[in-house]
């Protein structure tokens, strides 16, 4: 359940450390954002010489989130921390790698490329 | 006090009913003992010091007679350990199937078929002039793939171009229809579901470099002479 002002951590190595949530992408009054969702974003920390800096506005996709997920099949996946990897606006990630555990619910919103670069799939 | 007192008696009488009659000749002293302490007493110090005698006889008394708890734990683990080894010698490693998983055989037959449809992609971006053609057997390493294709292309209409190629092919002899990007992008993407055709313009292949990522992954070699990158 991201909404606007939420932080979140990032998942990638873009650069960006911190985001926060400044608007969803879809609905135009769009309370609520789950995994798979975009949203607009502002760089709250970031690491130094990378060429995202601190107050730049991107785009994100949410990949974890401390809601639970719900799957047909009874599954519940939670995290422990809300997540998002930063992309541009073709939807390619800007960072060349994912980390960490990510939901295979990703590769039916079309975000293959950020499945292919993670880790693990759940 | 008289509250305290009722208490602690209490406690003496639910000592010793748990005792059973066996050990019973040990606790009469014990307890005539306290009781006359009670008797004499009047401070609530005194009292509360009978109570803890009283517990002490009490578990003293449990020692010998409860003995049971750890060996059971032990004799239950060890009941398990049995029916874990009877299961093991009956059925193998195995214990528990799922029923949706397919047979060995019916796998490699549709490793086989995925196979002949990844060729035949690769060879239509061969065709259309891609570069650096690559392969990669991804199922042991992914659980939602078989098979990654990687090529690139040196412009966005070179792309377009593969893309609709692939795609067209995909429809036609195959039936299958892809998933992904619907225009050129600089790192295009079409999911088959088992085949995932990657086509980059030749600066992201570098910068996103899935051939380092899936390294463990097994290549295969492919029936056409590829068309290597030139370099500038």
């Amino acid at each position: 359940m991201i909404q606007p002002q939420t932080h979140l951590n990032v998942a990638d190595n873009s650069g960006a450390k911190e985001l926060m949530c400044i608007r969803i992408i879809g609905a135009s009054n769009r309370r609520y954002a789950h995994i798979g969702d975009v949203i607009v974003a502002v760089i709250k920390d970031a690491v130094p010489n990378m060429p995202l800096e601190r107050s730049e506005v991107v785009r994100a996709v949410i990949v974890r989130t401390c809601k639970e997920l719900k799957r047909d099949n009874g599954m519940i996946i939670r995290y422990d921390d809300n997540a998002a990897v930063v992309i541009d606006q073709e939807g390619n990630p800007k960072g060349t790698r994912v980390f960490g555990a990510i939901a295979r619910e990703l590769r039916q919103f079309n975000f293959t490329k950020i499945v292919s670069l993670a880790p693990e799939v759940l | 006090m008289a509250t305290s007192v009722s208490a602690s008696f209490q406690i003496r009488l639910s000592a010793s009913s748990l005792i059973s009659p066996h050990d019973l000749g040990h606790l009469t002293p014990n307890a005539n003992a306290t009781a006359n302490g009670w008797r004499r007493s009047s401070h609530t110090a005194e009292s509360y010091k009978f109570g803890r005698t009283v517990t002490t006889v009490q578990r003293s008394l449990r020692g010998p007679s409860v003995v049971s708890p750890m060996a059971l734990a032990t004799s239950r683990s060890q009941d398990t350990d049995d029916t874990y080894d009877d299961l093991f010698k009956k059925y193998g490693k195995v214990v528990y199937k799922n029923n949706d998983k397919k047979s060995p055989t019916a796998e490699v037959d549709d490793d086989a078929e995925c196979l002949a449809f990844a060729v035949a992609l690769a060879k239509i971006a061969s065709d259309v002039k891609a570069a650096d053609i690559k392969l990669l057997f991804v199922k042991p390493l992914v659980y939602w793939t078989r098979f990654f294709l990687i090529a690139t292309a040196f412009s966005r209409p070179q792309i377009d171009a593969i893309r609709t190629r692939i795609n067209d092919l995909a429809e036609k002899q195959y039936g299958k229809f892809a998933t992904g990007d619907t225009k050129a992008n600089s790192w295009t993407l079409l999911d088959f579901g088992d085949v995932v055709v990657h086509i980059f313009l030749p600066e992201q292949r570098d910068i996103y470099n899935l051939e380092e990522f899936y390294a463990n992954a097994t290549p295969i070699e492919l029936p056409f002479k590829n068309e290597q990158r030139f370099s500038p």
